[in-house]
């Protein structure tokens, strides 16, 4: 008979529930303030339903009305410069942030609110109804309100898209040195997804000073929380994650306080990240001015219940059954609390000219201008300005010929030792001497602190660096082992890091720099074979580099991280191994953004490449040489707003011809935007249409000669310029 | 040995005719000189006379078809030659078997091993070599020719019809425009190739579309580029004809063949080109030709548009004759039976709207000349002779001259000769 013992997580799982004498002990002024800024969220929350009622928001209201209990409780204990942010529904955890950061002191429910907490709540209206007034210009909207200076860092439209982003903030805090941590706000539905798992494991691992609070309101959208999980007490996955986990009735202020008190002490003495599971229930549908139950996936009985239990009836009956308010005042704080936000309205809607009685509008002049429609999509390299730029034409430095790998380990070991907000991140980077090609080389030994190895999570660790990226103190470097994995952390990639910037209104940088294996050729088979640059290429937030020698990659990378912009640094495992020319002590110098190189001079075609396919093509080029003369150029800078058009066009308009050669597969090629661009900017001075050289249909497989068939090299290049019928034989 | 019978190069640089009638039918015999069919290009109305005796075994174009030069039209074969299987001869000689117009194209691109068809080969295909004397148009008259071997052509004035493309599907590239520049290629002659039938205006309440006609097209097409390739300026002149209008009536009264003051002006612009020889020339992109004789253009005006025949060797031919061709060109012109090379060459043109009463005007050089005279009506004017003002008949011309080829100095030159010709119009039949 065998022997069965329980086991026990070593992190605690605790219920946290108020008494009476809680209650008695809360500070007056405390629950005055939870008062104050539980009936404020409340009154802007059904404002806001009022005007999606009058169709004046465009897109989703996500109502917070019945949850405003979690959001305070939980916001109260925090300062400043501790950071949030939620999800979609996110309007009353964004305020409760703003309002504790404007009046630190408290909020007397019985005066009119100060003027910053007016304009804030004016300028939160004003986003999310997309006015040009908001903090994002109107861009973000209900789904993305941020405003840095009050520690709310940005909620988010991606279910669990937000929470890696969360612990990039907590990281930096905590590599920052402070005891400041960071919460991030989701709900039952957001606790199902990868992104979320994923950094449960990663915070617990490198014990961040991450607090995840589920608001677990029980429904996403119509789907019951019992239905999509196997444990509907969601707070018991932190204990299976090593995270401390709290549960606390949601509807109760003061426990939510409470709880998240105790998860502070735990969090800034060091102990790690937290989890805190908040019971609320959201009075209304998932959006707009009608009650769950209208659409008959509750009851009005269950939330009639619910609404029994209303966490300001709560407070309210605390504050007048201690006497610290009367009815009396509590009624006129909340009908004040309304009158605010009518005459906030005020300010942004106006009668229809010749409408029906009560019809309003939004005042012409705070929509925002359609011409901002793409600025800010990018920086404008003004961080550029004073750096010093240089090309291998006006480089004065020694030279030497070197291993690429040198070049890629010796200009982040210089730059870390330079620049102390350096981090990098990847799988096994800080072992197997540099990881697994050697690129991080003697860097974990001089900076333990900042090369960082993660757990096979490239959702979780990609958005973390973005987090980190865009809370600015930091400027991390995350390492893909394979470029294939972009797919597996393409939320992060695109969805965050991608689209950030100008989601948020244009100004607030995002200085991530991905540095990319491109492995074909290895026989790693079809999952682990692609190039990525045709795919990053179609997201406008991200600039690419693709270095082909040892000198472009020095300049590149320090160009890449000098951006204030996500970089991808594609590198290849073929130039890893390769030598070349590149500087003997010199890796400072930055290549100027956007120049290609000219690697040989020609007249009968332009052929445009890079990376690894740009050796294999000055190879074709000589072999054809006799009686071919082509002109190659190595693009370096890929993406959208970088590339050199300039050397591109005085090509063009000299051959007439152009070639573009890239070795990987054709469906996610990235010449098909070149040759859509190319043809359009000099349809005029093309005599031909424009030819590609890439892999095959399919991604490549293991079988050697079925991976040789499947990419381009310098044969596939020297058939391509055959083929186009250019040069003195054809 | 059945042959096939291809569509003749009618007008130099045409791309394409219209088959307009078969004029034997098929199997009946024809003699050498016999007209087989009837042809119609922008301006000509053209018999195809048989090379040599024999028979049609089978059109592959019907009536009314638009075919490429050079695209095959009929298989035939000597009198008495038995042709069992037309059909295998037909295949034989490569022709396409039905009555459509076989595509021009020589050879479609082929692709190398690609299953896949709705997808792109990942190599670029090789481009296929096409007879070189075939011409880069498709079936329908679309010229297949790179953006910049058009853009070329374009920037020299070189008519692209004229070329033959070495590209993919016989496209014209780059290179193939720079060999024709060298090779001193020929300047557009004509539009592009037209639908052959003339749809029915299209009505609607406040207007009517009037669809171009092939004439009309032409028109604009030949004045648009006189107008935007050949720099004109102008010179004025006027003569007292008093003594030319006497000198016709004693011409007139003589013979039975009536001469007009147009048929006098003639010659006399014959006479002045002889006089002033730098006059009569035509511009051409690396040299300026100077004729020998003198070869006038005559407008005609026509119920469908303007039409030019070239009266050829003016300077040797008495105003009697210049009479007789000029009625007879004007008549077949109205009638749309002018031959092609009726119609090509000369160094001038002449355009009178003198019996329309107009006073004086200016004209656009018709291509490839280098002017044109503009003749207005005699009128009755009160004119100053030795400080005494006498009535006389003054006739008031205007020479548009390509600027290229002559100079201002050339053309006035040429205007005091040709004024002084019409006032001493003895000189103009010496």
């Amino acid at each position: 008979m065998s022997e069965v013992s329980p086991l026990q997580q070593s992190a605690p799982w605790v219920r946290l529930e108020t008494t009476e004498a809680d209650w008695d002990a809360a500070d007056p002024a405390l629950l005055g303030t939870m008062f104050a800024q539980l009936i404020l969220i409340r009154s802007f929350e059904e404002f806001v339903l009022q005007l999606a009622g009058e169709g004046l928001i465009h897109g989703p209201a996500h109502s917070s009305i019945g949850q405003e209990g979690g959001a305070v409780g939980s916001v109260l204990p925090l300062v400043s410069q501790d950071t949030v942010n939620g999800t979609h529904r996110g309007h009353h955890q964004f305020l409760a942030k703003v309002l504790t950061h404007l009046a630190p002191g408290g909020i007397d429910p019985t005066q009119p609110v100060s003027a910053d907490i007016r304009e804030a709540l004016l300028r939160t209206l004003a986003e999310i109804c997309g006015l040009d007034r908001g903090y994002s210009h109107g861009r973000g909207g209900s789904m993305h309100l941020r405003w840095d200076e009050a520690g709310a860092i940005g909620t988010n439209a991606i279910v669990g898209g937000g929470v890696p982003l969360a612990a990039g903030s907590a990281l930096a805090h905590r590599l920052a040195r402070t005891d400041n941590v960071s919460v991030t706000y989701f709900g039952d539905g957001a606790s199902n997804i990868g992104s979320t798992l994923e950094t449960f494991n990663l915070a617990a691992a490198w014990k961040l000073p991450l607090c995840f609070f589920i608001e677990n309101n029980r429904y996403a959208v119509s789907t019951k929380v019992e239905e999509v999980t196997g444990e509907d007490r969601l707070s018991a996955r932190g204990p299976g994650f090593g995270l401390a986990s709290w549960q606390v009735d949601g509807m109760d202020p003061l426990a939510v306080y409470l709880a998240m008190q105790q998860a502070l002490a735990y969090m800034r003495s060091g102990q790690g990240a937290t989890l805190i599971e908040a019971d609320v229930y959201r009075y209304f549908h998932q959006n707009g001015p009608f009650p769950g139950s209208a659409f008959r996936y509750r009851s009005k009985e269950e939330e009639a219940a619910w609404r029994a239990r209303d966490p300001i009836d709560r407070v309210a009956g605390h504050l007048v059954r201690r006497g610290i308010m009367s009815r009396e005042a509590v009624d006129a704080a909340i009908a004040s609390a309304g009158a605010l936000m009518a005459e906030i309205g005020e300010v942004l809607l106006e009668p229809v000219p010749d409408g029906k009685p009560g019809e309003r509008r939004i005042r012409p002049s705070e929509w925002p201008d359609p011409g901002f429609v793409d600025t800010g999509i990018r920086g404008d390299l003004s961080e550029f300005e004073c750096v010093r730029t240089v090309d291998r034409d006006s480089f004065t430095g020694p030279l030497t010929d070197m291993k690429f790998i040198d070049a890629v380990a010796g200009v982040m070991g210089r730059r870390m030792e330079l620049d102390a907000s350096i981090v990098v991140m990847g799988e096994d980077i800080h072992r197997l001497n540099g990881g697994t090609n050697g690129a991080t080389r003697g860097l974990k030994d001089a900076y333990p602190d900042r090369i960082l190895g993660t757990p096979i999570s490239e959702n979780a660790f990609t958005g973390l660096a973005g987090g980190m990226a865009m809370d600015g103190r930091f400027r991390p470097v995350i390492e893909y082992m394979y470029a294939d994995f972009m797919w597996v952390a393409a939320d992060q990639l695109f969805n965050q890091i991608g689209k950030a910037r100008h989601m948020f209104g244009g100004s607030h940088p995002v200085p991530v720099v991905l540095r990319s294996k491109v492995a074909m050729g290895t026989g790693y088979g079809s999952q682990h074979s692609m190039d990525p640059a045709g795919i990053f290429v179609t997201n406008p937030g991200w600039r690419i580099v693709a270095p082909s020698t040892p000198f472009d990659y020095v300049g590149l990378m320090n160009a890449a991280l000098t951006c204030e912009d996500p970089v991808l640094v594609l590198e290849h495992v073929d130039l890893y191994t390769s030598s070349g020319e590149g500087p003997v002590d010199d890796f400072d110098y930055t290549l100027p953004v956007g120049r290609a190189a000219v690697r040989r001079s020609g007249s009968d075609v332009t052929v445009l490449t890079y990376l690894a396919m740009t050796p294999y093509v000055l190879e074709a080029a000589e072999q054809v040489g006799d009686h071919i003369d082509a002109e190659v150029i190595d693009l370096r800078w890929l993406d959208r707003a970088s590339i050199d058009w300039e050397t591109i066009g005085q090509s063009i308009r000299k051959t007439n011809n152009v070639l573009i050669a890239e070795q990987g597969a054709l469906g996610t090629g990235y010449g098909a935007w070149l040759a859509d661009e190319v043809q359009r900017r000099y349809f005029d001075w093309l005599d031909q249409p424009i030819q590609r050289v890439t892999g095959g249909m399919a991604s490549p497989s293991i079988s050697k000669v079925l991976e040789r068939a499947a990419f381009a090299r310098a044969e596939e290049a020297v058939t391509g310029l055959e083929a186009m019928g250019v040069g003195r034989d054809a | 040995m059945p042959e096939l019978l291809r569509m003749p190069e009618v007008a130099a640089g045409a791309t394409s005719a219209l088959l307009s009638c078969w004029s034997v039918a098929v199997d009946d015999e024809y003699p050498a000189g016999r007209v087989i069919a009837v042809i119609e290009t922008d301006k000509a109305v053209v018999d195809m006379e048989a090379e040599s005796p024999g028979r049609i075994l089978r059109t592959l174009v019907s009536e009314g078809t638009e075919v490429a030069i050079g695209d095959p039209i009929a298989v035939i074969a000597g009198p008495g030659e038995r042709v069992d299987d037309v059909d295998a001869a037909v295949t034989a000689l490569g022709a396409a078997g039905d009555v459509e117009a076989a595509p021009a194209r020589a050879a479609t691109e082929s692709r190398p091993s690609d299953s896949v068809a709705d997808e792109p080969p990942a190599a670029p295909s090789p481009p296929v070599p096409t007879e070189a004397s075939s011409p880069s148009v498709a079936a329908d008259g679309r010229i297949f020719i790179s953006p910049i071997a058009r853009k070329r052509a374009s920037e020299v004035g070189l008519d692209v019809t004229t070329i033959a493309g070495t590209g993919p599907n016989g496209r014209i590239r780059r290179r193939d425009v720079e060999a024709a520049i060298a090779a001193g290629g020929s300047l557009r002659q004509v539009a592009a190739a037209e639908p052959s039938t003339v749809p029915a205006p299209l009505t609607a309440a406040d207007h009517i579309d009037i669809p171009h006609t092939r004439l009309r097209r032409a028109i604009a097409t030949r004045l648009t580029q006189s107008v935007t390739t050949a720099p004109h300026f102008y010179v004025k002149g006027s003569a007292r004809v008093d003594r030319l209008l006497a000198l016709r009536a004693e011409i007139n009264s003589a013979g039975d063949v009536k001469v007009s003051v147009n048929d006098l002006l003639i010659k006399a612009m014959a006479r002045a080109h002889m006089l002033v020889p730098a006059m009569n020339v035509v511009w051409h992109e690396d040299h300026v030709r100077q004729f020998v004789s003198v070869d006038i253009a005559v407008a005609v005006s026509t119920e469908t548009g303007l039409v030019t025949p070239v009266l050829r060797d003016v300077e040797s031919l008495s105003v009697t004759q210049i009479a007789q061709q000029t009625r007879d060109l004007a008549e077949r012109a109205r009638a749309g039976a002018l031959r092609q090379h009726e119609l090509e060459g000369g160094s001038t043109s002449i355009s009178n709207l003198g019996m329309l009463g107009t006073e004086e005007f200016t004209a656009i050089i018709n291509p490839p000349h280098s002017s044109i005279l503009a003749v207005g009506a005699a009128r009755t004017e009160a004119v100053v002779e030795d400080d005494a003002v006498v009535v006389g008949q003054v006739l008031r011309v205007v020479l548009s001259v390509d600027h290229r080829p002559v100079d201002g100095a050339v053309a006035a030159e040429w205007m005091r000769e040709f004024t002084g010709l019409l006032q001493a119009p003895a000189r103009i039949l010496a």
